[in-house]
C-alpha cells in the first residue's frame, strides 16, 4: 500500500534521509521509533511530498507518486496529522472536521450550498467525530478546548478524507497518561483496513499498537522487524540509552 | 535598429544608472524588511522629500548643499517616523504596520504639497558635472556616470560593512533570528533604529541624486515606488545581492525592453514580475531561503 | 465563513432605511453623493470578501473597477454593443483579469500580495494612460445608460439612478454572502486560518484563490459599469492607485471581515471626503491621518468596534430567547 525505495535527503553537509526503503501492506499499522534527529519527521515530509527527496521514489497504492505535488497526493489517499497542532483555530471542532470532510467529498469548492450542510459531509463528520471521541466538542471552539482534545482534534482532520494511508506523526506528543491509554482505544475505533505509519517515543504504546516495528537512527533504517525481535534486542537500548563505550 | 556598439554601449550606461539609482532605494527596503519584518511602503515618499530638500537647499547653496543636505534632512524625518509611529507599531505584527506606512503615503503626498506647493520643482546638475566623458566609443553625461558611481560606491561599502565589520555581523544576525540575536546580547531595538534610519537616509540621498534628471513633484514618490517594489520582490527581500540582483534585472529589461520593444515595453517587466511570482515567490535571493 | 448576527441585521436595515429616505427626499446632490457611495459600497464588498474573508490584502481593485467601467465606455461607445450587452462584457473581461492576478499572486502573502497587487494594478493605470485606443488622459465621453424604459424607469433621472443602484448594490451584497456561505467560501475561510493544512487535506489551494478573485472581480467590474454609467465619463484616474488605497481605507474603517462595515465605512468616507473637500484640498493628508489612526486603535475599524463591545452582549440576549435547548444538542446552523 505504502512504499519507499532507497529515499534519500540532505540539507547541504547534513545526509539527513539515507536510503530509506519500506513496505507497507494494506491494514498494517507500523510505529516509527528513533532518537530525535533521526530524521522520522523528514521521512514523513518526503511521504507527503512537502519536501523532494534527492533520489528515490514514494508509491502510493502501487502508483509511483513522487512527482506529484502534497495536494495530488492526499487527493489519492494519504493523509497526515502533525507533530504540532495544525488546525484552523478561529473554528469550531465540527467545523474543522468539515472542512477535511468536504475537500473529499468534493464540496469544497461548489458556490450552491454551504458544505457542512450536505449530507455526506455531515455523515463523514459524526463518523469521525465518533471514532476519535469529539462528539461532546463539535460546537466548541478550538481556543476553548484543552490541548488533549486538539490532540485529537488533529487526528480527527486528518481521518476526515477517508485516507488509505494516514501518517501520524507523534499523536500522544505532551499529553498525559491517561490520553495515551485513550490513544490506544481510539486506534481501535480505526478502520481495520486503514494503513497507519506512527511516529512514536511512547514505547508502551508503541509496543502495544504496532504489527510492526521500523527503527530510524542518523536518517537509516537499522530495525525492521516484529516488535517482539526489537523488544529483546539491545539495539533499541543502546540508540536511546548509548553503550558504555559512548560513556 | 543600429548595429553601432557605440548605441549598445550607451543603452548599457543608460540601463546602469537606472539599475543604480533604484539600487539606492531597495536596499534601505530590503535591509529594513529583512530587520524588521515589515516593509516601509512609505520609502517612494522619503525619496520625493529628498528631492524636495535638496532642491530647497539647492536654491540657497548650490548642488550640493542638497545633495549632503537631503540624506540628512530624510534621515531626521525617519527617526520622527519611527519613534512617533513604527516603534509603537512593532508588537502590532507586519500588517499592521505596512497599512501606517501606506497611510503615510496619502499623508507625505499632502504635506509635500502643502510645504512646496503643487507646481514642479526643478534642481541643475552641478557645474562639476554638467559635461560630457568620452568613454568606451561614446559621449556620456557625466552626471549619469556620477550616479553610477554612486551606487557601485555605497554597495561596496555596505558590501563591506555588512562581511567585515562588527555591526555588520550583527545586522545578519538580526536579519537571521532576531530573538536569537537579542538572546546573545545584541541590542536589536538600537539596530532596528539604526538601520531604519541609514535606509531613510539612503532613500533621500537618491532623491537629491534623481532630482535633477526628473521633475519634483509629489507622486514622484508612488512613480518610484512601483519599480522599487518590483526590484525587491525579483530580487528577494533581505539581502544585499538581492537588490543589486533585482535592480541591475530591473534596469536592463526596462531600458533594452523600451529600444527594441517599444510596444510591448512597460508590460515586459511586469510580465517578469508575473513569471517571478509564479515561479519563485520568494525572489531569486532571499536572506531566509 | 458568515454569519448574520441581530447586530449586523440591524444594521442592515438602519443602512438600508437611511439610503431609501435620501433616496426619496434629497436634491440633485444629495442624490449624487448617495449614488457615489453606493457604488464605492459594491466595490469595498468586492475587496472585503477577499481581504477581509480571504487574507489576500489587494490594492488592485480601484484598477478592477476602472478595467470595469472602461469596459463599458469601449464595449457601448466604440464596438456599439447595447448597454446589457456591454455591461456582461465588461462584468465578465474584469472578472477573467482579476481571476489571472489571483492565480499569479496565490503562491504570494501578506507584504508580497499587496506589492504584487498594486504593481498589476498600476500598469493597468499606465496601460490604459498611454494607449489611444483609451483617449488617454482626456478620458473618454458619451457613455449611456442603461435602458429600463421597458420596466417605466427613466436612469437619466438622478433618483432613479440612485435606486436602481441601490438594488445593485443590494443584490450584490446578496450574492456575496451567498459565495461566503458556500463550500467555496468555507474552503476559503480555511485557507485564511491554514492555508498549509488545506493543501495537505487535497485542497488545490491556487484555484480557490483564484475563483475568490475572480468573483471579486466580477463584482468589482459591476461597480466599475456603474461609476461609468453614473457620471457618463470615463479617465484614467479610476485606476489610479489611490482609488485602491481608499477602498482599502474604507475597508478598515468600516471593518474587515465584516461584510456590513465597509458598507458604513463607504457612507462615512465619502460623506466626510465632502465636508473636509469643501474645506481644503489636502484630502489625501485626511485619509492617511485616518488610515493610520484606524490602524493603531487596534479596533477592527467603526463596526468592528461595535461587535467587539456590544455584539456579546446583544447575542447573549437572543441565546437567552432559546435557553432551554441544551447547546450541544442544537444542530448547527448551516
Amino acid at each position: 500500500m505504502l512504499e519507499t525505495r532507497n529515499l534519500d535527503k540532505s540539507f547541504g553537509a547534513v545526509h539527513v534521509t539515507r536510503g530509506v526503503s519500506l513496505r507497507l501492506e494494506r491494514g498494517e499499522r507500523r510505529v516509527i521509533l528513533g532518537p530525535n534527529g533521526a530524521g522520522k519527521t523528514t521521512l514523513f515530509n518526503l511521504l507527503v511530498g512537502e519536501l523532494t527527496p534527492d533520489s528515490g521514489s514514494v508509491h502510493l497504492a502501487g502508483e509511483n507518486v513522487t512527482a506529484l505535488p502534497v495536494a495530488r497526493r492526499a487527493r489519492q489517499g494519504l493523509s497526515r496529522s502533525y507533530q504540532k497542532n495544525t488546525l484552523f483555530d478561529g473554528l469550531t471542532v465540527e467545523e474543522n472536521l468539515g472542512l477535511a470532510a468536504a475537500i473529499h467529498t468534493g464540496h469544497a469548492t461548489t458556490l450552491r450550498r454551504d458544505s457542512l450542510a450536505r449530507p455526506e459531509v455531515r455523515e463523514i463528520v459524526a463518523e469521525v467525530a465518533n471514532q476519535v471521541n469529539l462528539m461532546p466538542y463539535l460546537h466548541a471552539r478550538v481556543s476553548e478546548v484543552s490541548y488533549g482534545v486538539r490532540r485529537q482534534l488533529e487526528v480527527g482532520v486528518a481521518l476526515a478524507t477517508r485516507p488509505l494511508v494516514l501518517l501520524m506523526d507523534e499523536p500522544t506528543s505532551g499529553v498525559g497518561p491517561e490520553m495515551a491509554k485513550g490513544f490506544h482505544d481510539l486506534l481501535n475505533n480505526l478502520p481495520r483496513d486503514l494503513t497507519l505509519l506512527i511516529i512514536e517515543h511512547d514505547m508502551d504504546l508503541a509496543f502495544d499498537v504496532a504489527d510492526t516495528i521500523t527503527v530510524l537512527n542518523y536518517g537509516e533504517v537499522v530495525f525492521d522487524g516484529l516488535p517482539e525481535a526489537a523488544r529483546g534486542s539491545t539495539l533499541l537500548k543502546e540508540i536511546y540509552l548509548g553503550s558504555w563505550e559512548d560513556a | 535598429m543600429s548595429l553601432d556598439l557605440g548605441f549598445w554601449t550607451l543603452q548599457a550606461l543608460n540601463a546602469l544608472q537606472l539599475s543604480m539609482l533604484l539600487f539606492l532605494l531597495s536596499i534601505g527596503l530590503t535591509v529594513i524588511f529583512g530587520l524588521m519584518h515589515f516593509v516601509n511602503l512609505a520609502h517612494g515618499a522619503l525619496y520625493a522629500l529628498g528631492a524636495y530638500f535638496a532642491a530647497s537647499a539647492a536654491a540657497v547653496g548650490g548642488y550640493w548643499a542638497g545633495f549632503f543636505l537631503a540624506p540628512v534632512a530624510v534621515a531626521g524625518v525617519g527617526v520622527l517616523l519611527y519613534s512617533g509611529l513604527i516603534q509603537r507599531m512593532r508588537k502590532s505584527g507586519p500588517m499592521a504596520q505596512v497599512l501606517v506606512t501606506f497611510g503615510l503615503i496619502f499623508a507625505l503626498l499632502d504635506i509635500t504639497r502643502i510645504v512646496w506647493g503643487d507646481l514642479a520643482l526643478g534642481l541643475e546638475v552641478p557645474d562639476l558635472l554638467a559635461g560630457r566623458v568620452a568613454l568606451l566609443g561614446v559621449e556620456y553625461p557625466a552626471y549619469r556616470l556620477f550616479i553610477i558611481a554612486l551606487g557601485l560606491a555605497i554597495f561596496g561599502a555596505l558590501a563591506f560593512v555588512l562581511s567585515r565589520t562588527q555591526i555588520g555581523a550583527m545586522i545578519r544576525a538580526g536579519v537571521d533570528n532576531d530573538a536569537m540575536a537579542a538572546c546573545l546580547g545584541i541590542n536589536v531595538e538600537r539596530l532596528f533604529f539604526i538601520v531604519f534610519c541609514v535606509g531613510c537616509a539612503l532613500a533621500g540621498l537618491a532623491g537629491a541624486v534623481a532630482a535633477p534628471l526628473l521633475s519634483v513633484t509629489p507622486d514622484m514618490g508612488l512613480q518610484i515606488l512601483i519599480p522599487t517594489l518590483i526590484v525587491i520582490v525579483i530580487g528577494g527581500l533581505g539581502s544585499l545581492k538581492g537588490a543589486i540582483a533585482g535592480s541591475l534585472i530591473f534596469g536592463f529589461v526596462q531600458t533594452f525592453g523600451a529600444v527594441l520593444a517599444p510596444q510591448l515595453a512597460s508590460v515586459l517587466i511586469y510580465a517578469l514580475l508575473a513569471a517571478v511570482l509564479v515561479i519563485r515567490p520568494v525572489g531569486l535571493f532571499p536572506a531566509k531561503g | 465563513m458568515f454569519r448574520h448576527t441581530p447586530l449586523r441585521y440591524g444594521a442592515l436595515v438602519l443602512l438600508a432605511s437611511a439610503a431609501l429616505f435620501q433616496a426619496f427626499t434629497a436634491d440633485y446632490f444629495g442624490l449624487d453623493i448617495l449614488t457615489e457611495i453606493v457604488i464605492l459600497a459594491m466595490l469595498v464588498i468586492a475587496l472585503d470578501m477577499v481581504a477581509g474573508f480571504g487574507g489576500m490584502v489587494s490594492l488592485c481593485h480601484g484598477a478592477l473597477l476602472g478595467v470595469g467601467a472602461y469596459g463599458y465606455a469601449l464595449l457601448s461607445t466604440k464596438v456599439g454593443l447595447t448597454p446589457v450587452a456591454a455591461m456582461g462584457g465588461a462584468v465578465v473581461i474584469t472578472g477573467a483579469i482579476a481571476w489571472v492576478i489571483g492565480a499569479i499572486c496565490a503562491r504570494s502573502h501578506g507584504i508580497y500580495f499587496i506589492m504584487a497587487t498594486l504593481a498589476f494594478g498600476q500598469m493597468g493605470y499606465s496601460y490604459v494612460f498611454e494607449a489611444p485606443l483609451f483617449g488617454g488622459d482626456d478620458g473618454l465621453g458619451g457613455i449611456a445608460r442603461l435602458d429600463l424604459s421597458l420596466i417605466g424607469l427613466d436612469l437619466n433621472d438622478g433618483r432613479s439612478f440612485a435606486l436602481f443602484s441601490l438594488g445593485v448594490l443590494a443584490a450584490i451584497y446578496g450574492v456575496a454572502v451567498l459565495i461566503l456561505r458556500s463550500g467555496l467560501g468555507r474552503s476559503l475561510s480555511g485557507v485564511r486560518h491554514n492555508e498549509q493544512r488545506m493543501r495537505a487535506l487535497g485542497l488545490t489551494v491556487w484555484r480557490v484563490k483564484a475563483d475568490v478573485f475572480g468573483l471579486s472581480g466580477l463584482i468589482s467590474g459591476l461597480a466599475g459599469v456603474m461609476a461609468a454609467q453614473h457620471v457618463m465619463f470615463v479617465s484614467p484616474g479610476l485606476l489610479s492607485w489611490t482609488v485602491s488605497g481608499e477602498a482599502l481605507v474604507v475597508v478598515i474603517l468600516g471593518g474587515l471581515g465584516t461584510l456590513v462595515g465597509p458598507l458604513l465605512g463607504a457612507a462615512v468616507f465619502v460623506l466626510l471626503k465632502h465636508e473636509v473637500g469643501a474645506l481644503t484640498s489636502y484630502w489625501h493628508l485626511v485619509v492617511g491621518i485616518l488610515l493610520i489612526a484606524v490602524v493603531m486603535s487596534r479596533a477592527n475599524g467603526i463596526f468592528g468596534w461595535i461587535e467587539a463591545r456590544f455584539g456579546a452582549r446583544i447575542e447573549r440576549r437572543a441565546a437567552d430567547a432559546v435557553r432551554d435547548i441544551d447547546p450541544r444538542e442544537v444542530k448547527t446552523d448551516a
